[in-house]
């Protein structure tokens, strides 16, 4: 196992790479460019039934009585579910199961799923499910967080230990903050605020079940979780789970936001088990909005001391976590608040104290950079704060504090690899800072922010000890090389990234290789695509089985050479006696070789965390193996006039450890840093004062178009991590984070004020530029 | 995916047979150009007609055509990308062309129409929503309830005309060619609106608009339209300014004229600002002054409604800036005016 | 219910689908042309984006009973239409997008790519706000747009026979975009030996 047997990050044939590294094509692009590649609503199935669900329209209600007579009437329906035909509860947290697939007896935010109807067609099923008739006995709704923390009746959720509406509480304190403040030369202490937004992949969430003659169910689903969905769904439907199914099809994006079970999953399964037919539940937009898990609204409360050279002391935070009305991954949010904070500077003393509370809207959950995102917006603007108020320019304060490689953080994470200084020297001569910042016309800035992030945490979700990502290699007499994984490739490219450790592992080209992945009768188990785990785990675990069918390989072939299995390279799918270069042979003849002396040719491997994380409850949770690091530097316009935001460029710098695909590195570097210059001027996922969400619609929750999105020049830093696969760390998360509050910094630099609360929409600004103005008038 | 109400699409070839059959389904019909409009409030379930009446192949609405006066003809059918490139509506009718090509994102300019986006319906946040939203809501009084929730104990319906080229045509003082049971009328398109948010047209729905008609502009003729949004695509306005100034052969306006949108439901005429534009010079102080006196008379006179998405107070503020924009954009012979 | 007659992607089609269908629902659940896709449900996404008569156009918008007559092109058609002019594997832009890694989870590309064409057609060399302004209906969530960006670019660079502009990240590596160029023949069946 790969924690145990570290492989090294070096090339397996000799000092150079021929695949990692070099520009690839993806595995799947061609038929996604195509139209080829199917998703799950491309499936159509013989006989199929078409699902759709009734939804609350009380932000907090209790069921008194549901008739479905009239839908079940309806001609063209074949099936009517409520909540009491699935009544055993889920969550994706073991710990905090609270989701049931439809209300049983209470509602908890308008959006909420209460029945479903499969019927011949969409139109049918809509029909039907108008045809329902639902009493509530309406509560009242809970809206704001700050009344959540206050209130505990009426429960949101009424039957947990607690009787209040605090979903999870964490404070931990490491050093003595408060024993600093005395002594430091700055103290800084400012309230912060993050306004929800949500992950907007443009694949709708959808899903179709199955329920074969041989009594097997088998789901597709667009979700990047499919292990966690099998388990929930074997539970949730009482099946058992060798019965169960479960495919990932070709997936539309995801960004977190199909990392929970959802309700479709179960009702489309309990549906095709009742109706005995292929049952399909598409969510419209509308109800894409409703599903939520996006990013949790904070109110946050930070205090940073530090000394007059700018070294800081302390770091003290208070943070109020509205999430929604159900748990999701909050317990998680919750810890990864505070934990992961701690990066890439050195906190020598650091408190933190995060409270989630339920409200009557959609649920949150993990969004891009999960639980940390806020919590870096906060921190780094206070970062240039403090660097204002002491003199310091804002890129050498975060030089002077950096954290260092091979270390430990003040909250117990083990630091490997650590590019960020190398991550600041890039964008800061990329961007001509020494030159530009602070010295450009009024209304044109630069800001600059850094930022870490996991690639994977030690937290396997369910308590086990078996692999987290476990690969299968299945070798074919034609050359083709096949590879089995858990892993859910939801655009990321983890398939190929597969494909490419696997052929520089077996000296092949990635085309000679297959990837079958995430469909659970037929892969190992991979927990899933998120906390940024994939490349880590599951590129381990295919080195690790590509390293075993390497070794059986080599073997047979010198054998067959009479020479030593060190004296044969296989580059490109060439088999060379290095003795004897005029001696070759294809892959082809070296597998059968191979199948000779081994017998059927095939390969486990699989990757587990080593031990991580401080000797403290929640010590693991944000333990990972290898932390990716970031550097932003965004260059921003501000009309004074009208307020507008312009972010015309952002440099980023991202350390992942080694680039497998530096175009696929870079397009991951790129999409979230436009994902969060997103949120900083556009999106904001808000309820109105019914509780009904303000626009839930791609018109008016409203995405970066081509013309928005900010000019950006990605920069790889290779760090080359001791425990990656090849060296390599995460790229999909972490460069989201630091792109806030770069642009809040650079706001700063361009016209002086300083945002505390996103989204920065223009009449923020307006209003600040007015309560500048009077205050710069008194010291002139 | 979202449904669509049931209805059959009857495809007439001439005016004629569309108002035969708009008038054989007694109130049940209703036009479809574009369908970029109709469809997704069809499938918000604000109109379910039996029948949709598809334009598309109706030859005498398509064409744009300049007469031996000079007068401009839009057939009703005209994409709003076909106004938006016309080379000779870009020089003559600049303020036309520019707000046609504002409007929404490149697929739905090559669908929407110009007679489309003159009867676009007007727009609410609380009324263009599906209609489980609606009824979670308890329904507002432009469709299937009686309350309004822009003003409260507002007792007429004020959902917001987001029709980008009202404005530049009314500046343009575009007369409009309708067709209906009684034969065919033209109107001037300014006396087309009534201030009612639930239907804003003092024409049924079962007229049909057929043309668009525009007088020449003069030889220093002068437009732009000015708009205001959150994205540089795809938005619809959360205010809309059309200019137009005429100039004499010395350089000074001779005439002038300023129309809003996207603030309640009619396009907006500005009242008065000839009287300070005329006379003036652009490029000249007198000018100067003259833009901040028109800027301060539309703020006064434009007062957004928390009716559309987005802060009214901010579209408040933005009334003067993008006034005084889009009359330095025309001045200028350039524009359009948007935060691009 | 009612049969339209569709010419699609070059085939004359007799198709029975309900009247209130849009051409999206005739094109996936009548025609299997899946490649076309759903976001949005009204307008506001551009994922259905198919080509009337060579203009970009929204198939969620667009009911069938106004398209008899008219040349419909969906994904689907465009390697077969590429093949039949001549060409070798699949269309340029398609190509072009792999090779710059403007597909991530790909569901936006259909309809981003169909947009490209229909510019590349009025203007084989845009500039970059030309392209930005083409696209503008077209919302990609996943590659914050700079890849599809440099995937057009690369097209129209490789049409006009100039060195293909590359990203600053390849610059400092010295980087080949895609090393494997679209004559490496990766999209050709290939021939060999026996299993």
């Amino acid at each position: 196992m790969a924690a145990r047997d570290q492989h090294g990050p070096g090339a397996p044939w000799g000092k150079d790479f021929h695949v990692v590294g070099h520009a690839q094509r993806k595995v799947d692009a061609m038929a996604k460019a195509t139209g080829e590649a199917v998703y799950t609503d491309d499936i159509q199935l013989p006989g199929m039934l078409h699902a759709k669900m009734l939804r609350s329209p009380h932000a907090h209600a209790r069921i008194v009585s549901i008739d479905t007579s009239k839908a079940e009437a309806l001609p063209g329906v074949h099936a009517v579910l409520v909540g009491s035909e699935l009544p055993i509860k889920y969550g994706v947290i073991p710990w905090t199961p609270d989701e049931t697939a439809l209300a049983v007896d209470k509602v908890r935010f308008i959006g909420d799923e209460v029945a479903a109807v499969a019927a011949v067609d969409e139109d049918t099923a809509q029909a039907a499910v108008e045809l329902i008739e639902v009493e509530y006995e309406i509560l009242d709704a809970i809206l704001d967080p700050e009344q959540a923390l206050v209130t505990p009746e009426p429960a949101i959720h009424e039957d947990r230990k607690r009787r209040d509406n605090i979903s999870k509480h964490v404070d931990l304190s490491f050093g003595d903050v408060d024993a600093q403040v005395a002594e430091a030369a700055v103290v800084i202490e400012e309230d912060y605020e993050f306004s929800s937004n949500t992950h907007t992949a443009i694949e709708p969430h959808c899903a179709v079940a199955q329920l074969g003659a041989d009594g097997r169910l088998t789901l597709w689903s667009a979700t990047q979780i499919t292990h966690y969905v099998h388990r929930a769904i074997a539970r949730v439907l009482e099946l058992h789970p060798a019965r169960v199914r479960v495919v990932q099809p070709c997936l539309g994006g995801a960004f977190g936001g199909k990392s929970d079970p959802f309700s479709l999953e179960f009702v489309v399964s309990k549906l095709a088990m009742k109706t005995g037919r292929p049952v399909k539940m598409l969510w419209t937009r509308e109800e894409v909005f409703y599903a939520h898990r996006g990013r949790h609204a904070m109110k946050m409360h930070y205090r940073t001391t530090a000394t007059a050279n700018g070294m800081i002391t302390g770091v003290d935070a208070k943070l109020l976590i509205d999430g929604g009305s159900y748990s999701s991954f909050g317990l998680v949010t919750t810890y990864y608040s505070g934990q992961l904070l701690t990066g890439p500077y050195d906190f020598p003393n650091y408190r933190f104290d995060s409270t989630r509370v339920f409200t009557n809207k959609p649920p949150c959950g993990p969004k891009r950079g999960h639980g940390s995102v806020q919590p870096r917006f906060a921190f780094e603007v206070q970062l240039d704060e403090v660097a204002h108020r002491l003199g310091i320019d804002p890129i050498e304060i975060r030089r002077r504090n950096f954290l260092g490689d091979h270390t430990t953080t003040v909250n117990g994470q083990r630091i490997t690899s650590n590019g960020f200084l190398e991550c600041l020297d890039a964008v800061e001569k990329a961007s001509g800072w020494k030159e530009r910042h602070g010295k450009m016309p009024f209304g044109r800035g630069l800001g600059v922010a850094g930022s870490m992030y996991i690639s994977g945490t030690n937290y396997p979700i369910y308590p086990n000890k078996m692999p987290q990502a476990g690969i299968q290699i299945k070798v074919d007499r034609s050359g083709l090389v096949t590879v089995f994984t858990g892993g859910n490739d939801i655009g990321q490219g983890s398939n190929s990234m597969v494909a490419y450790l696997v052929a520089e592992e077996l000296g092949i080209r990635p085309r000679d290789v297959r990837v079958v992945a995430a469909d659970t009768d037929l892969c190992p188990v991979d927990l899933g695509a998120y906390s940024s785990r994939v490349t880590f785990m599951v590129g381990n675990a295919a080195i690790d089985a590509a390293r075993k069918l390497r070794k059986q390989i080599t073997e047979s072939v010198a054998s067959h050479w009479a020479t030593a299995p060190s004296e044969v390279r296989m580059i490109n799918g060439v088999v060379i006696d290095l003795q004897d270069p005029d001696r070759t042979m294809s892959q082809r003849e070296a597998f059968h070789l191979a199948e000779e002396a081994h017998d059927t040719l095939g390969s486990t491997g699989s990757y587990n965390t080593p031990t991580l994380g401080g000797d403290y409850r929640g010590g693991s949770i944000g333990a990972s193996p290898a932390y990716s690091f970031t550097a932003h530097i965004a260059e921003v316009e501000v009309d004074p006039e009208t307020g507008r935001i312009t972010v015309d460029k952002v440099w980023v710098a991202h350390d992942c450890g080694r680039a497998l695909n530096p175009t696929i590195v870079a397009g991951q570097i790129e999409g979230s840093t436009y994902m969060g210059a997103g949120e900083v001027v556009l999106e904001e996922h808000t309820m109105n004062r019914f509780g009904l969400h303000q626009g839930p619609s791609l018109l008016d929750y409203r995405i970066p178009t081509s013309l928005d999105t900010p000019d950006i020049e990605a920069h790889m830093v290779e760090s080359i991590d001791p425990e990656g696969p090849y060296g390599a760390k995460e790229a999909g998360e972490g460069p989201l984070h630091s792109t806030i509050p770069a642009i809040a910094n650079a706001v700063h630099d361009a016209v002086g004020i300083r945002l505390r609360t996103l989204p920065f929409h223009p009449s923020k600004v307006l209003r600040a530029l007015a309560e500048q103005k009077p205050a710069q008038e008194v010291q002139a | 995916m979202l449904r669509m109400p049931p209805f059959t699409v009857l495809n007439p070839s001439t005016v004629d047979e569309a108002m035969e059959q708009m008038l054989a389904a007694a109130g049940e019909a209703r036009w479809l150009a574009g369908g970029t409009d109709i469809n997704p409030n069809l499938k918000h379930r604000l109109l379910e007609p039996q029948a949709l009446i598809a334009l598309e192949g109706v030859g005498e609405l398509r064409g744009v055509s300049v007469n031996e006066k000079g007068w401009l003809r839009l057939g009703a059918m005209t994409t709003l990308t076909e106004v938006a490139e016309h080379a000779q509506i870009q020089a003559q009718w600049p303020a036309l062309a520019q707000a046609a090509s504002l409007v929404s994102g490149p697929q739905l300019r090559n669908m929407g129409t110009i007679g489309g986006n003159v009867m676009l319906d007007t727009r609410c946040q609380w009324y263009n929503q599906t209609h489980f939203w609606r009824k979670s809501l308890g329904y507002c009084m432009k469709k299937d309830g009686t309350e309004c929730h822009v003003i409260k104990g507002g007792s007429k319906c004020v959902a917001a005309a987001s029709n980008d080229t009202a404005p530049a045509l009314m500046t343009l003082d575009a007369e409009i060619e309708i067709a209906s049971g009684d034969g065919r009328a033209r109107m001037p398109l300014a006396e087309l609106w009534q201030a009612d948010g639930i239907w804003n047209r003092k024409l049924s729905p079962q007229e049909l608009l057929v043309a668009i008609h525009l007088p020449p502009t003069a030889a220093k003729h002068h437009g732009a339209y000015g708009k205001l949004r959150d994205r540089g695509s795809i938005d619809f306005p959360l205010f809309g300014i059309a200019v137009r100034l005429d100039l004499d052969d010395a350089g000074k306006i001779a005439h002038a004229a300023l129309c809003a949108v996207a603030l309640q439901a009619r396009p907006w005429p500005l009242k008065k600002v000839a009287d300070a534009l005329c006379g003036t010079t652009p490029g000249e102080q007198d000018f100067l002054d003259a833009v901040e006196q028109v800027a301060a008379l539309a703020a006064k006179q434009c007062r957004p409604m928390p009716n559309i998405p987005g802060d009214h107070e901010y579209r408040h503020a933005m009334v003067p800036v993008y006034t005084k924009r889009t009359l330095f954009a025309a001045a200028a012979k350039a524009g359009p005016v948007h935060h691009l | 219910m009612r049969v339209f007659r569709l010419q699609v992607n070059g085939d004359p089609l007799d198709v029975a689908a309900p009247e209130h269908w849009s051409l999206l629902e005739v094109l996936r659940y009548r025609l299997g042309l899946t490649g076309s896709k759903q976001g949005c449900d009204k307008g506001d996404c551009g994922a259905c984006t198919v080509l009337i008569d060579g203009t970009p156009t929204l198939a969620c918008l667009a009911l069938p009973a106004t398209l008899e007559g008219k040349d419909i092109t969906t994904i689907e058609g465009l390697r077969p239409l590429h093949q039949k002019a001549g060409g070798q594997g699949v269309d340029p832009v398609q190509d072009a997008f792999d090779r710059c890694g403007a597909l991530q989870c790909g569901f936006c590309q259909p309809g981003m790519i169909l947009s490209t064409k229909a510019l590349l057609s009025d203007n084989p060399d845009p500039s970059r706000r030309e392209i930005q302004d083409a696209l503008a209906g077209n919302l990609c969530r996943c590659t914050g747009y700079t890849q599809i960006f440099q995937a057009v670019e690369l097209v129209a660079d490789e049409v006009a026979g100039r060195e293909p502009r590359k990203p600053a990240w390849a610059q400092a590596r010295e980087q080949e975009i895609a090393a494997a160029s679209p004559k490496e023949e990766p999209f050709q069946p290939e021939h060999g030996g026996q299993a």
